[in-house]
């Protein structure tokens, strides 16, 4: 397969006090190849979200480096970050993070509208965004009208609009309860069976990591070992790989 | 709408700060539309003296006014001077013997000898009846704001220094010295300056020989500055000025007025400035993690400024409209009210609307602009840390 992100020996340590140090990262190394859905578990403080901010440009490793289909990315400046943001790589958090003063389709187009698209195109883009996570009927709802699943929905169509290859996702189903988090799983699992776009998904939830091609799991820093996972997806037709526990 | 909303999730801090900024412009407008009138009044004079000289008796200190009298008989004299084409005598006075201070030109009465006609470029037009004919004895017609003090209507009458007067026509705004002027005969001006003379000049003088002033028309091409200095030379006993005098005497007024205006621009400047500086800097501080899915999701850094100058700019003009419309209902009402004293205080000029509320823009995107750029540089993984 494909590598489409390589990361290899990343370290990184963050001062919090005068001699207080943590070393989030020491030394990991990770590689997800094109069209994976990966999941990158352990415990609070292991380094897995500044993992996935580094593939994710938002942070630069102190050693190490990251690759993104075959070009290195993390010694680039603001502007090549931007440009990556906007092209390849689509964000998912926890706390959905929706502008809450603007409608459902506002806070989805806000992305094609950054990445140079026109009003009335990233409004298109937009709707068919939101028609892709089932809440075509929901777009001129503020985020405060939306359940929490819903919220997490827009949030996955906006990291969607602009057709990037990679998304990662930062505890997608954190804040959701057992069924909206069956709903968002099974819809990301969806995404990337159909179009091919790679997920790295950081979880503490198992549910998550069952939907996963792939299971990276952290500890102190470092990756201590990777399993395969079943890759559950509901909707999936039989005979198909994603199908095998649920056929 | 997004903008507008999200200026007003914190309600009661929008509102103060859009507050101190209409403060600001409120204030600006009413001392604006204060000098607006003053420099228009200024213009409207400087205009009237542009082409001509005043003489005036040399015992009168300086001035445009003059209210001691010189005799009717110097204007042979005064027209054999090389390059005066005409001389006219006038008789000002004002329309109230104990008039006390007031802002800009106080009423009086004029009358001329109508010599100055074919050579007075100051036209003035009528807005009811007609103008004053020279064989009307009794006939006043009268200047719009001075109308409005003396409730004078065409065909009423209306008293003048104890005489009454039938009025004839009333004259259309000027904007200036006009304005606060009821106009009557050469005759009848001279006999009620007459009257006020103490009688040990009475018997010394003859009513038709009465003038305060006497206007001088330089042919073409002279110039009335220059010829000023030629009847002040020439003529014994006269003050002679020539349009200079009077812009030099206007404009130190004009600077009075203009530097109150920029006195007042630079405390709303510093005011409602620093209240926009303190709003959006809270309002960043705030909206940290949103900042940081905004870059995440691929904003750049001049499409964050431009989000956060464009919330300074309203706070700005939602301040700049309600300050102007309160400045302006303001003047209105003051104006109504001071009407019946004659006195039009207040202005609202298009230049003056316009500035002000260009001035509350600028105030609220220079005062925003710290703030975000503060917000642009934010790093977004540390922006989506914090909660």
């Amino acid at each position: 397969m494909k590598s489409i992100i390589s990361a290899t020996g990343l370290t990184k340590r963050y001062q919090l006090g005068k001699d207080n140090f943590v070393d989030a990262l020491r030394g990991a190394s990770v590689d997800v190849g094109a069209g994976e859905m990966v999941a990158i578990m352990g415990p609070s403080g292991c380094g897995k979200s500044t993992m996935l901010h580094m593939m994710g440009c938002l942070d630069n490793p102190d050693g190490g480096q990251v690759q993104l289909n075959g070009r290195r990315v993390d010694n680039l400046g603001g502007g090549a970050i931007t440009k990556l943001l906007r092209e390849e790589i689509g964000f998912i958090f926890q706390g959905f993070n929706l502008v809450p003063t603007m409608s459902a389709i506002d806070n989805v187009a806000i992305a094609a509208q950054y990445a140079g698209k026109s009003r009335r195109e990233a409004n298109r883009l937009a709707q068919e965004a939101l028609d892709r996570v089932g809440l075509a009927d929901r777009a001129d709802h503020r985020p405060n009208e939306l359940s929490g699943g819903q919220q997490q929905r827009v949030a996955v169509a906006r990291a969607l609009v602009n057709g990037p290859s990679v998304i990662l996702g930062d505890e997608p189903t954190g804040n959701l309860d057992s069924t909206s988090s069956a709903e968002v799983i099974d819809m990301m699992r969806e995404i990337n069976l159909t179009t091919g776009t790679t997920f790295v998904l950081v979880t503490h939830d198992p549910d998550v990591a069952e939907a996963c091609d792939r299971v990276i799991h952290m500890r102190d820093g470092l990756v201590i070992e990777e399993t395969a996972a079943i890759g559950i997806w509901e909707g999936a037709p039989c005979g198909t790989d994603a199908a095998v526990a649920v056929c | 709408m997004s903008t507008v909303r999200n200026i007003f999730r914190r309600r009661l801090r929008a509102f103060l700060t859009i507050f101190g900024i209409t403060i600001g412009v409120f204030a600006l407008v009413v001392m604006g539309s204060m000098a607006e009138k003053i420099n228009l009044l200024i213009d409207g004079g400087t205009r009237y003296y542009s082409d001509k000289v005043i003489i005036s008796d040399a015992s009168t200190s300086m001035g445009a006014i003059s209210t001691t009298p010189i005799s009717v008989g110097r204007i042979p004299e005064i027209e054999n001077v090389p390059g005066v084409a005409r001389a006219s005598a006038s008789v000002y006075m004002l329309l109230k013997k104990d008039q006390g201070m007031s802002m800009g030109v106080p009423q009086g009465i004029m009358g001329t000898d109508m010599r100055q006609v074919g050579y007075e470029k100051f036209k003035l037009t009528m807005a009811a009846g007609r103008d004053l004919a020279p064989s009307d004895r009794g006939k006043a017609v009268v200047g719009s704001d001075v109308a409005k003090a003396l409730n004078a209507q065409v065909g009423k009458r209306i008293e003048l220094r104890g005489e009454m007067f039938e009025v004839v026509g009333i004259y259309n705004k000027t904007l200036t010295a006009p304005d606060n002027t009821v106009t009557i005969s050469m005759a009848d001006v001279q006999a009620l300056l007459y009257a006020q003379l103490p009688s040990i000049i009475q018997q010394q003088v003859k009513p038709e020989q009465l003038a305060t002033g006497i206007t001088a028309y330089p042919q073409s091409g002279v110039d009335p500055n220059q010829l000023a200095t030629t009847i002040q030379g020439t003529v014994s006993g006269v003050n002679a000025n020539g349009p200079k005098a009077f812009t030099d005497q206007f404009k130190s007024a004009t600077k009075i007025f203009n530097s109150i205006i920029f006195g007042v621009a630079l405390i709303s400047l510093l005011v409602g400035g620093l209240s926009v500086v303190n709003t959006m800097t809270m309002s960043v501080f705030e909206r940290t993690r949103e900042i940081g899915i905004r870059k995440a999701i691929g904003a750049s850094h001049r499409q964050i400024v431009g989000q956060f100058l464009i919330e300074s700019a309203m706070i700005g003009f939602l301040g700049g409209v309600t300050g102007l419309a309160l400045g302006w209902i303001t003047s209105i009402a003051v104006n109504a009210v001071m009407a019946s004293s004659g006195t039009v205080l207040f202005l609202v000029t298009p230049r003056l609307a316009l500035g002000s509320l260009a001035f509350a823009i600028v105030l609220g995107v220079g005062s925003g602009f710290y703030p975000s750029l503060h917000a642009a540089r934010l790093k977004p993984v540390l922006a989506l840390r914090y909660e």
